[in-house]
Formats: structure tokens, C-alpha cells, sequence
């Protein structure tokens, strides 16, 4: 599972970047415009570790705001998943957060936040949590009648178990959604990095901008998505043992 | 055709068509150059490229036989990459940029220089010691943009200064000023004439006044946005090079000129809608004397002097690997 994701990425990173040295080459294009395949090695080697660096604190707060938004999405999800009034103005009031762009939210957070870890945070949780809230809210919403009927006849059907019995039904809808929240959420804190932080892949790359690097942008691209294709395959990886375990 | 049937054998055949399909794009967006000009700007349009506005708002391009649009920069932008690519016959770049492009190959020639004197300077407030000296620098939290040619000016007044970068603290400057507003920096980095200006205004309110420090004033000259276009827009149409560069540069003077003021500002508003006409004035009168510090200096004029220290600097810092001669660039057409 691991091995597969690195290796899909590898054969579209590389495509993406054969893609480009075909338009250099066929339209006779300058260094500036894209770089040469040893420039972009010999850039690729001296920056690799402080980009792997810069990745691992982006990865950090990723993660973090990943889980938040996996909890904030379970418990909007849930309490959300009944057609009450309450349900229904739960529903209404996250899709209406949603529906403000962060790139104009963003300004607000790092003047209220300042540039720091929390405004990265709350940015990589924002643009994480929508999907998973859809996703919860879809499966939570939808009984899973045979088993359910059974525990609804006797009187012993809690909503803890409702939430269970739904939640173990769609084990891997669930599974592929967080794992697919991972590079939301690592696009929210890079996207936030590059509008304001100071550290992080986005603030690197937003340098190698500002100097015209295609170099150093495509190198950080390719450590960037290595290493997001190593954290969705463990997050796949730890759904098939929590399934595994459920099932057992 | 019977390899046409087999899944594998269509994914290749549909994956060659898409290729060829994004290369044409890209080779007929080259091709159809020739037929309209492009002019990409290096920044948003405000009172810093008021004589490109005004010479395309009073028709000075169509008197010159020219079909040219003028659009707008940003920093997604960079028109000498755009040049290469064909999506622009000429636009506005830093000396920087002209210089890094050199050093990696792009056919990229420099035909007027618009700001004889860099926009770029620091505020500071002036409750604070003035700065008359660069040792003066010492002590002071001083933003910059990494990575921005802000930094690199800065780093090259410490270094005339004799300034350890450990007397200084150097403080991350990102799009909003709510640090310098709120003191965590004493000297934040902005463009005279347009942002100097309205934040002057703003500060005034609160009964703050601003400084600044001009990097020109302590003989550090780092060229701002010139005009550039490509060698082969030279060697294959240099009439329309020339009609372009006369029709421009009439358009800075007739925005410039005093007399036409009223009209000038007029065409600023019709794209600066957000800026009041007091500080679009200010801001005019400011632009002015960077653009024409004094009567004899002719608008457009290339400073090749100061385009030669603009690459000593960044061969100091590191930014090129190896001198790339910038006066071959340089074009008095």
C-alpha cells in the first residue's frame, strides 16, 4: 500500500516533469523559463534536506490539523445527522463557514493570530474539515436498516451505537476520506504559509518565487509530495488494521 | 487498428493526442504573438505605471499604428518569462530580474529604464532617532521580505555600513503592516510613491509622521522597473520596437506633465478606484521625481552605471553565479 502510493506519485512527478523538458526543448526555452535537468538535480541535492525539514514542519501542523478537523467533523457529523431543527442549523452553519474563500479569511486569521503556529493550524483545519464533515454527515445521516431494525424493535438502540453500527458499515468510505483529507490539509498550511507564515514549505517556496527559482519550486514540489504519499499510505495502512480489528 | 481495440493501446494513443493538444496551445499562443502587442506590467495597475495607462487610455499606442494591451502584473507574474513563452512582445521588470534572467539564459533586452531613482525605500516613524548615518541602522528591528530585492538592498546597506547582522534584527515582512503599526518592526520596507503615501496619510490621523530612508542617499543604486522586450522582437520587427518605445515614453511625459494633471489623474481613477484624489495627487507628484529626478535626465533614460552596480550587488550576495555583463542588454534604441 505504501510502495503504491510512492511509486504512483513518482510515475506523475515524473511525467509532469518530462512534460516540461519536452516544452523547453521543443520550443527552445531558457534556463528561466524552465530549468535544465541538471540544474534541477544539482538544486533538487543541495536543497533536499532543509526542503525535507521545511516539509516536516508543514507535515506537523498538518497533521494536527487534520485531527482536529476529523474530531470537529465527527461531532458536527453526528450531532448534525438527524432531520431535527437542530440538526439542520448545525448543517447550515458549517457549509455557510465553508462558503467564505480562506484567501479572504486568511488576512483576518494572521492579523487576529499573527503568523505564527496557530494561525496555520486553524487554516489547514478549515480547508481540511468540509469534505470529512460531508462525508460524515452523508454516512451518519443513512441508516443501515437490516442490522439497525433488529436493536430499534428491542429498545436497545442508543444513539452511541446508531453511530457504530454506521460508522463500522462505511468503515471504508470513512478510511479513504481522512486519508484523502491529508493533502487538504497539507495544501491548507502551505497555502497559509505562503500567504503570511514564516516557516514551512509555502514560505520556502514563496521565496524561490520571488527569485524566479522554477529550481527550487519544482524540488520542493517533489518533497512535498513524497512525502504526503508516505502519510496517506500510513493513514491507509492504520484503516485496514482498524478494520481488521473491528472485524476480529 | 487492431491495436486501436486494446485498452492499453487507446490509453497511449489518447495520452499522445492530449500532449500534442497542450504543445499546439502553447506553440499557437507564440505564433499569434505577432498579430497584437501585450504589455505586461511588473505590479497592479496604480499611479507606478500611470504613463503606460495614459498612453493606452488617450489612444497614444493607435497614433503609433500599434494594437497594444496593457495588462496588468502581480507576483504570479513575470513578463520576460511570459516574453519567451510568446504571451508578451514587452513588459516591465526589475533589474534583478532582468539580471537573474541573463544569468540563465533568456533572450531578454532592456529598451527604457522608467524609475531613474528605485521606489523602493523604509519608513520609520519619527519619534524614533532619525537615520542619518547606516551605523544609525544599529539596533533597530528592520523588515524585509526574504527572498524580495527589498532584502537585498538591505543587505547591501548593512554591509556598506559595516553592519553585523547580529546589531540588527531583521523581521519577516509579509503583505499587511500591522507590525509596523503595531512597533514590532521600526522600519518596514514600502514603495514611495504609493504605499509611503497613503500610509503617511493613515499615520496622520493617529498625529504620527513618517521618515524614510532612501537607500540612494547612501549611494546604494538598485534599478527598478525598466521596459524590456526580447532579442528576437529586436532582430525581427525593431520598427515596431522603436514606434513602441516612442509611444510610451510620450505617454509618461504627457502624464507627467504638470500641465495635463487634471487629465492624468483622471485616467488613474478610472483604474484606481479605492484611492482618493488627494493621495492619488501626492502620489503623482512623488512618482514624478522618480521618474524625472531632473529636467535634463530624459524619461526612459538607462542608467547603464547603475546597472552595472545592481549586478556587482547581487554578484556580492550571491544571487548569480557568474557576471553576465548587463550592458549587452541594455539597448538605447
Amino acid at each position: 500500500m505504501l510502495l503504491r502510493r510512492i511509486y504512483q506519485f513518482l510515475i506523475i512527478y515524473c511525467a509532469g516533469i518530462l512534460l516540461l523538458f519536452l516544452l523547453k526543448y521543443g520550443l527552445q526555452l531558457s534556463d528561466y523559463v524552465i530549468p535544465s535537468p541538471i540544474e534541477l538535480w544539482q538544486t533538487g541535492c543541495a536543497e533536499f534536506v532543509r526542503y525535507f525539514k521545511d516539509v516536516a514542519d508543514t507535515l506537523r501542523v498538518a497533521v494536527i490539523g487534520q485531527i482536529i478537523s476529523v474530531i470537529f467533523a465527527f461531532i458536527v457529523g453526528i450531532a448534525g445527522r438527524k432531520a431535527t431543527w437542530v440538526g439542520s442549523i448545525v448543517k447550515v452553519a458549517a457549509y455557510n463557514v465553508q462558503a467564505y474563500p480562506i484567501v479572504a479569511l486568511a488576512p483576518i486569521i494572521f492579523i487576529l493570530l499573527g503568523d505564527g503556529f496557530i494561525a496555520r493550524l486553524l487554516i489547514a483545519s478549515m480547508i481540511c474539515y468540509f469534505p470529512i464533515l460531508l462525508s460524515v454527515i452523508g454516512i451518519m445521516s443513512e441508516p443501515v436498516v437490516d442490522i439497525e431494525h433488529f436493536y430499534r424493535c428491542t429498545g436497545r438502540l442508543r444513539w452511541q451505537l446508531e453511530v457504530k453500527i454506521r460508522a463500522f458499515e462505511n468503515l471504508n468510505k470513512l478510511t479513504t476520506v481522512i486519508s484523502g483529507s491529508a493533502t487538504l490539509a497539507m495544501a491548507g498550511t502551505i497555502v497559509a504559509e505562503f500567504i503570511a507564515a514564516n516557516a514551512g514549505i509555502g514560505y520556502s517556496i514563496r521565496i524561490a518565487l520571488y527569485q524566479s527559482d522554477l529550481a527550487r519550486i519544482l524540488s520542493a514540489l517533489f518533497v512535498i509530495g513524497i512525502t504526503l504519499s508516505v502519510y496517506q499510505g500510513l493513514l491507509e495502512w492504520a484503516g485496514a488494521l482498524i478494520k481488521k480489528g473491528w472485524e476480529t | 487498428m487492431k491495436c486501436f481495440k486494446k485498452p492499453t493501446c487507446r490509453k497511449t494513443v489518447m495520452s499522445g493526442i492530449i500532449l500534442t493538444w497542450l504543445f499546439s496551445i502553447v506553440v499557437a499562443d507564440a505564433v499569434n504573438a505577432g498579430e497584437k502587442l501585450n504589455y505586461r506590467l511588473k505590479w497592479l495597475f496604480n499611479a507606478s505605471v500611470v504613463g503606460d495607462l495614459y498612453a493606452d487610455v488617450h489612444h497614444i499606442f493607435t497614433d503609433h499604428g500599434l494594437d497594444v494591451q496593457v495588462k496588468a502584473g502581480g507576483p504570479e507574474r513575470d513578463a520576460i518569462r511570459e516574453l519567451e513563452l510568446g504571451h508578451a512582445q514587452f513588459g516591465v521588470a526589475s533589474a534583478d530580474q532582468v539580471i537573474r534572467a541573463m544569468s540563465k539564459g533568456a533572450p531578454v533586452i532592456v529598451i527604457a529604464q522608467l524609475f531613474q531613482i528605485n521606489a523602493l525605500q523604509w519608513i520609520y516613524r519619527d519619534d524614533q532617532p532619525p537615520i542619518k548615518r547606516l551605523s544609525d541602522l544599529k539596533g533597530r528591528t528592520i523588515g524585509i521580505t526574504y527572498g524580495g530585492n527589498d532584502e537585498t538592498i538591505m543587505r547591501t546597506l548593512l554591509a556598506k555600513g559595516g553592519i553585523n547582522q547580529k546589531e540588527i534584527t531583521l523581521f519577516s515582512v509579509r503583505y499587511d503592516y500591522t507590525p509596523f503599526f503595531q512597533r514590532k518592526a521600526d522600519i518596514w520596507p514600502v514603495y514611495r510613491n504609493t504605499q509611503g503615501v497613503f500610509l503617511s496619510a493613515k499615520l496622520a490621523k493617529e498625529d504620527e509622521t513618517l521618515r524614510f530612508l532612501d537607500p540612494h542617499d547612501f549611494g546604494v543604486r538598485f534599478v527598478a522597473n525598466s521596459v524590456v522586450t526580447s532579442e528576437q522582437m529586436i532582430a525581427k520587427h525593431p520598427q515596431t520596437v522603436i514606434k513602441f518605445k516612442q509611444a510610451l515614453l510620450q505617454g509618461w511625459r504627457e502624464a507627467l506633465n504638470p500641465a495635463n494633471q487634471k487629465k492624468t489623474l483622471n485616467t488613474l481613477k478610472q483604474f484606481d478606484k479605492d484611492t482618493s484624489e488627494t493621495i492619488l495627487t501626492q502620489q503623482l507628484a512623488i512618482t514624478r521625481t522618480l521618474i524625472q529626478p531632473s529636467p535634463d535626465i530624459k524619461i526612459g533614460t538607462i542608467d547603464t552605471a547603475a546597472w552595472k552596480e545592481t549586478e556587482q550587488i547581487m554578484q556580492a550576495q550571491g544571487l548569480i553565479k557568474k557576471p553576465v555583463n548587463v550592458e549587452k542588454a541594455l539597448r538605447n534604441l
